[in-house]
């Protein structure tokens, strides 16, 4: 045993000693290597700010001439600047990039067996915004790492290419289907030349497909497919389908949708349908569902009367009187959302304010 | 006379506390290369994270933050202000003041502007102290809220905030955390990239004592004075940054912190939200989870990130630290207890055969035998079972390999995140990992037992207080000397794990 314990301790303290200088070097080497590259880094650095302020109008030569390692060096600023920039400076500084050949690289790594080098190719393609590259991204929305998918969702968004919404829908029809705000959020980068195919998607048979148009719909403002998702209100089979109509139909704020959300806000549905009908009604502004609303204010259903409440607060001086003839009618025990919305009206918040003071991008 | 008996039993008991040792040593071991893995894959990635993305999208899921409040007037308003700022695209701040005796509420009113609303708060879940009045901010009415609330403890506080919280993720954050900024961004990062699974997200703890805290947000990292904490600043960074960074990568998180940590707030409903009798809230809700999904057959994950993080005030005393860790093991006990069903339960996946029972193994058992090795180790000396050669060498190796995991911790965080930038603290925190073992451990391991003991006998909890120096604001301030006077027992909002 003690003999065990001799080889032991010999065996610690070597492994002690070489942590301990290995610690310290790793403080040596990368303190020197962050000077390095700090050093390398800042003429390019330099450059390119000069030259996105000069909206790339000089200096495209000069950028593309820097050596590798200082461009290495300066290329994180470099990208960090494409997302920051807009109109010419962005596209002068896409073509130094095209120019360098880091697009074309990028296409090529698509392929790379490691999932880090695609995902970060579909990244950099998505920051240069390559058109040329979506048919590789949309294969990409197959690839079997989640992680290389999420990017390509993301980078397809930003390209805004707007034939890639079919690929992007599909995506969501698998075992392990993308996440679908994400693709929600890249569908509405595509802009309103989508409507017609999410339109279209909305008889499709995976449920998460339909809902995803629907929100896409919503946040595109496709006020022309108000009817088509009223329907889908009506008589899809899937409860969380049905909600996301009511949600869309809301931000769509046409007229077509009053009549459908009333429907839906009626008792015997399910609560969650009736509480997004009635959220929807607030957002859409519906003077006309002001009896509706009220008469769920006493709904035992929290989530109901409580949305029917701040529904009528963002409904004018007939949504205030309604909140009114509640609060006087009701005991005490029955009449608090309403009270609870009258007191945000008075407070002045007919709207929920989007973002905290202080957060900004 | 001492039989020969007797020093074959201390003999062997003396070897199998050595092999306890190793196993335990050897366990964190793994357990911390797994989290160096989880770092390198982390860092790989950070390029294509998509946090931007995720702040700029009108679709990322918005969080309620609840932050329960004991007496934290010292540290309230740099708190909620520090919160105010994250980057975030939507979330709202729900401050449930606990029955405080002292000024928080009125410092609150004060800076944000309160005004009272009739608020009607659904009892989704259940809870003990009445809702005393709901406030709102004036200028963000829609984004801070404030609840007042008789004193029920800081489970009840929080499930009066899961009540109120209308959002779909809800982040529990203590009153004297500060968070850097892109740290809400984070971890809720994986409920949108895996939105079918992720049940639950825990964030990381960092000491904050020592650092320079400016408008919220910690602006210089160092390793804070006293000895007392910077061996907690290793300790942390070895047990929570790469213990659980290692659970996670297992599949076996069953601690996420009160301090910092996300939720889905649907699911936390359907569970009935945080336990009221159990001193180890925030463990025991992570524990039950796991029970409430496993039987339901779902597929879900528990997951962890390691950065960014939520800097915490560390107890500066060792009367503090002690209490601190009586009631953690207590919650370790109790916990272990209530579940116990769990345990090697094959129905309960990784969690049953592999988590719990390695907390009970590792973590519950851990003090009794480090105690037990300080008694039985000169016992056996004095009656001849064992020779001093065999005890020096023991020690050596024990508190050796001990050291080992520590210094690998450092390794691993010096060559990932390196948050102390400046050479001194690197050197403090070799000396830390050194002097960790002698007297720190062993008067820790006491507190532990006594508080396991305390859960046996299943005798009434007593939470502690910690007397809070707060953060300030500008002019720059250094978070704590120690405090000056006993605290007030009472039940407060320390980290019952950070």
């Amino acid at each position: 045993m003690l003999r065990i314990f001799t080889i032991a301790i010999a065996v610690l303290a070597v492994v002690i000693a070489v942590l301990s200088v290995a610690i310290v070097s790793a403080r040596v080497v990368r303190t020197a290597r962050a000077r390095r590259q700090s050093a390398l880094a800042a003429a390019p650095r330099k450059q390119l700010l000069a030259f996105v302020a000069d909206n790339g109008e000089e200096g495209a030569d000069d950028l593309v001439a820097i050596g590798e390692d200082a461009w290495r060096a300066a290329e994180p600023a470099a990208v960090a600047l494409l997302g920051k920039v807009r109109g010419e400076a962005h596209r002068a500084l896409v073509d130094v990039f095209t120019r360098r050949g880091v697009g074309l690289r990028a296409r090529r790594a698509l392929r790379d067996r490691s999932p880090v080098r695609r995902a970060r190719a579909a990244q950099t393609l998505g920051d240069l915004e390559l058109r040329e590259a979506v048919g590789d991204l949309c294969d990409l929305l197959a690839d079997r790492h989640a992680e290389v998918r999420i990017v390509a969702v993301r980078a397809l968004g930003r390209i805004g290419e707007p034939g890639a919404a079919w690929r992007l829908l599909a995506s969501l029809d698998r075992s392990d289907p993308t996440p679908a705000l994400l693709v929600t959020d890249a569908l509405v980068q595509l802009g309103p030349d989508v409507e017609v195919t999410l339109s279209a998607a909305l008889d499709h048979p995976q449920a998460r497909v339909r809902a995803v148009c629907l929100d896409a719909l919503g946040l595109l403002g496709a006020t022309g497919t108000a009817g088509r998702v009223a329907r889908v209100l009506r008589d899809d089979p899937e409860l969380d389908v049905r909600i996301a109509a009511a949600a869309t139909l809301g931000k769509l704020g046409t007229p077509a949708g009053i009549a459908p959300l009333a429907e839906a806000l009626r008792p015997g549905r399910p609560a969650a349908l009736r509480a997004a009908a009635a959220k929807a009604l607030g957002e859409l502004g519906a003077k006309s569902a002001v009896a509706d609303l009220e008469a769920q204010l006493g709904d035992p259903a929290y989530r109901v009367a409580h949305e029917a409440a701040h529904a009528l607060r963002r409904l004018g001086p007939a949504g205030r009187a309604a909140l009114e003839r509640r609060v006087a009618a009701a005991d005490p025990a029955e009449g608090g959302h309403a009270r609870e919305a009258l007191a945000m009206l008075a407070i002045g918040t007919a709207d929920p304010a989007p973002v905290l003071a202080g957060v900004g991008p | 006379m001492i039989e020969e008996w007797t020093r074959d039993l201390l003999r062997i008991t003396d070897v199998a506390i050595f092999v306890y040792f190793v196993l335990l040593n050897s366990s964190y071991l793994v357990l911390i290369v797994l989290a160096g893995q989880e770092f390198f894959r982390h860092l790989r990635r950070t390029t294509f994270a998509g946090a931007d993305d995720m702040f700029r999208s009108p679709l990322t899921l918005p969080v309620s933050v609840i932050v329960p409040a004991y007496n934290e007037g010292p540290g309230i308003i740099a708190a909620v202000q520090a919160m105010t700022a994250l980057r975030y695209p939507r979330y709202e701040i729900v401050v449930v003041d606990d029955g405080s005796t002292d000024e928080t509420f009125a410092l609150l009113q004060q800076q944000f502007d309160l005004v009272e609303v009739p608020k009607v708060v659904p009892a989704e879940v259940p809870t003990r102290g009445r809702v005393l009045s709901v406030h709102v901010a004036r200028a963000n009415p829609e984004t801070l809220v404030v609840v007042r609330k008789e004193n029920g403890g800081k489970a009840d506080a929080l499930n009066v905030g899961l009540n109120v919280a209308r959002h779909p993720l809800v982040c529990m954050v203590d009153a004297d955390s500060v968070l850097d900024p892109d740290a809400l961004l984070s971890v809720a990062k994986p409920f949108g990239d895996d939105p079918l699974r992720v049940a639950a997200c825990g964030g990381v703890i960092r000491i904050a004592n020592g650092c320079t805290v400016v408008g919220g947000r910690v602006v210089d990292v160092r390793m804070p004075r006293s000895w007392l904490l910077r061996v907690q600043v290793v300790e942390y960074l070895r047990a929570f940054l790469m213990g659980r960074t290692g659970w996670s990568r297992l599949g076996g998180l069953v601690v996420i912190s009160g301090a910092f940590g996300v939720f889905r707030r649907d699911l936390l409903v359907r569970i009935g939200g945080l336990d009221h009798d159990t001193i180890g809230e925030d463990a025991e809700l992570v524990v039950r989870l796991h029970h409430y999904l496993r039987e339901r057959g779902e597929d879900y994950r528990v997951v962890f990130v390691a950065e960014p993080v939520s800097w915490s005030e560390a107890p500066s005393t060792m009367r503090v630290l002690g209490r601190q860790r009586r009631r953690w093991h207590r919650g370790i006990a109790e916990i272990l207890s209530k579940h116990r069903r769990m345990i090697l339960n094959p129905r309960y996946g990784r969690i049953g055969m592999v988590a719990l029972p390695y907390y009970v193994l590792f973590e519950l058992l851990a003090p009794f035998v480090e105690l037990g090795a300080l008694v039985l180790l000169p016992l056996g000396l004095w009656i001849d079972a064992i020779n001093v050669d065999f005890a020096i060498r023991f020690a050596l190796v024990a508190y050796g390999y001990g050291l080992l995991v520590s210094l690998t911790a450092l390794f691993i965080e010096e060559v990932s995140f390196h948050r102390y930038p400046r050479a001194a603290d690197l050197a403090r925190g070799l000396v830390a990992a050194v002097i960790e073992n002698f007297g720190y451990r062993q008067i820790l391991a006491a507190y532990q037992v006594y508080g396991a003991w305390g859960a046996w006998r299943g005798k009434q909890a007593v939470w502690g207080a910690m007397q809070r120096e707060g953060f300030s604001s500008p002019p720059p301030a250094v978070v704590g000397p120690p405090p000056a006077s006993e605290p007030v027992p009472a039940a407060d909002v320390t980290p019952s794990r950070d």
